[in-house]
């Protein structure tokens, strides 16, 4: 019995609730699988098709992803003779694990945060950007002209959007005077998109740009590159490397909620006292509602060329990110939050 | 700077033009095997045999652009009748046009979709039976195509 306590009460506790069920890696697996159909489905409606249908016809195939998921499961695993075997095989692993890795710095509720930092922040963003450099690694040893051809873009596209999406998330750091994520929350009397719109459209931008999703399709780039740095991988190698996109947009989107939408207000007081994990309901529905706007785009822009996705990152986002610093500074003085 | 402001209000109208779109789809899609749209007259489908007009001359294998008709050779016999192959047939519609019987018709059976290649070679014994649309044989609501004002196509 002692036994069963203490296994129930170690999964409850904030260290290993949040990485491992919400918002971590179950949440981010549901999300996954949803978000992928979502996409596919919106982007039929908006073309007058009808998209996935006939895995769980009575529930629009919401299965399909499920399906094709198993299918890769049992793909064969096929390794190039002229790969370099060592990060080959290494590099997917360590992108799976730079983006579960920032889950555990997200807090669900107050006072539940898996890693009670005053840079919890930075700290995320430091580890959001530490992913092009195993996406750069995958493309690297295939050895495979796409393939090299995808990882250079994603390190130019790194330049693109890294700048921006630090300094429009640290004018907030500024605004709020923290960079507790749990304190921005605490201290958030009006949304952030509200105070500093500057920031928020920014800091949207530069997500859009970091996830890879069209417009900013770019590393992948379907019709030039076949799949960009997954070229080479096959089976659920391959699957992983279509989830990396998605797990990364995912923890921007919580990012996003907390610092513009004012995360999990208002706390559901009912849920917080039956089980604090459980209080995260709406910063959940939150980010969800932004991942499906941020799929929907698919459906209306075609992809920017390099150029001109750099060209946007350079002059328009960094001088925006900019301003956005300008006015934080100005409402601290200001109106000091 | 103004180029920016009115690239702006472009994108803004783009994602708005989408969004009008995913509350109202304009679907034109047709469930294939539940639904099935009725050609219209004329078309020129699969074919089918009259053996008992044939006079085994032969015109409708030589005149095949596609070399889909043959001519099938029994045992005991010096004249063949035509048999197709569905691999080849581009449903031109010229042996039905020079056969001097008229023993060779086009209907308006369109699914050519086996599941075996050996299965889209048609002997004659096997073109002489009535086609059926496996759709058709399976229930399948049969619809019309109408060109409405407000939505371009559809089916009803």
């Amino acid at each position: 019995m002692g036994l069963v306590e203490w296994i129930v009460r170690l999964v409850l506790s904030p260290g290993v609730f949040a990485p491992v069920i919400f918002p971590g890696l179950l949440t981010a697996l549901a999300v996954l699988l949803i978000v992928i159909w979502a996409e596919r489905k919106i982007a039929a409606r908006v073309q007058m098709r009808v998209g996935p249908l006939y895995v769980t016809r009575h529930f629009g195939g919401v299965l399909q992803m499920l399906a094709d998921g198993t299918r890769y499961m049992f793909q064969e695993f096929i390794v190039p003779e002229t790969a370099d075997k060592v990060p080959y095989m290494l590099a997917p692993a360590l992108a799976l694990t730079l983006a579960i890795a920032p889950f555990a710095l997200i807090p669900s509720a107050p006072g539940f945060a898996p890693v009670k930092s005053p840079y919890s922040l930075p700290a995320l963003l430091a580890i959001l950007a530490s992913t092009p450099l195993s996406v750069l690694l995958m493309g690297w040893s295939s050895n495979n002209k796409f393939s090299i051809q995808g990882a250079v873009r994603e390190a130019f596209m790194t330049l693109a959007y890294e700048v921006p999406l630090f300094l429009s998330a640290l004018s907030m750091a500024i605004l709020y005077g923290s960079m507790d994520l749990e304190e921005i929350v605490g201290r958030q009397f009006l949304p952030g998109a509200l105070l500093n719109p500057v920031a928020a459209f920014t800091f949207f931008v530069a997500m859009v740009m970091s996830s890879g999703r069209l417009p900013f399709d770019i590393v992948e780039g379907e019709q030039e590159i076949v799949a960009g740095p997954y070229v080479e991988y096959t089976g659920i190698v391959f699957g992983i490397g279509m989830g990396l996109a998605y797990l990364k947009l995912y923890a921007l989107s919580l990012l996003y909620s907390l610092l513009f939408l004012s995360g999990w207000e208002p706390l559901p007081r009912a849920l917080y006292s039956v089980y604090p994990g459980l209080a995260g309901v709406w910063l959940f529905a939150k980010a969800f509602t932004l991942m499906l706007f941020v799929v929907f785009l698919r459906s209306v822009y075609g992809r920017y060329r390099l150029d001109q996705a750099l060209r946007a990152g350079w002059r328009v986002y960094l001088v925006l990110a900019v301003v956005s610093i300008l006015l934080s500074c100005l409402l601290r003085v200001v109106v000091n939050v | 700077m103004s180029s920016y402001v009115k690239n702006f209000g472009g994108h803004v109208r783009a994602v708005l033009t989408g969004l009008k779109y995913l509350v109202k789809p304009n679907r034109i899609t047709v469930y294939y095997p539940e639904y099935y749209v009725e050609p219209p007259e004329g078309y020129r489908g699969m074919i089918k045999y009259y053996p008992e007009k044939c006079i085994q001359c032969g015109l409708c294998a030589m005149i095949c652009p596609a070399g889909a008709m043959k001519m099938y050779v029994k045992k005991g016999e010096k004249k063949g009748r035509p048999g197709v192959n569905y691999q080849r047939c581009i449903f031109c519609g010229f042996c039905v046009d020079i056969c001097p019987q008229d023993a060779l018709e086009m209907t308006k059976v369109h699914d050519v979709a086996f599941s075996s290649l050996e299965e889209l070679v048609f002997p004659p014994e096997k073109l002489a039976v009535e086609v059926q649309s496996p759709a058709l044989l399976r229930g399948a609501v049969k619809v019309k195509p109408v060109f409405d004002e407000e939505r371009g196509l559809r089916h009803e």
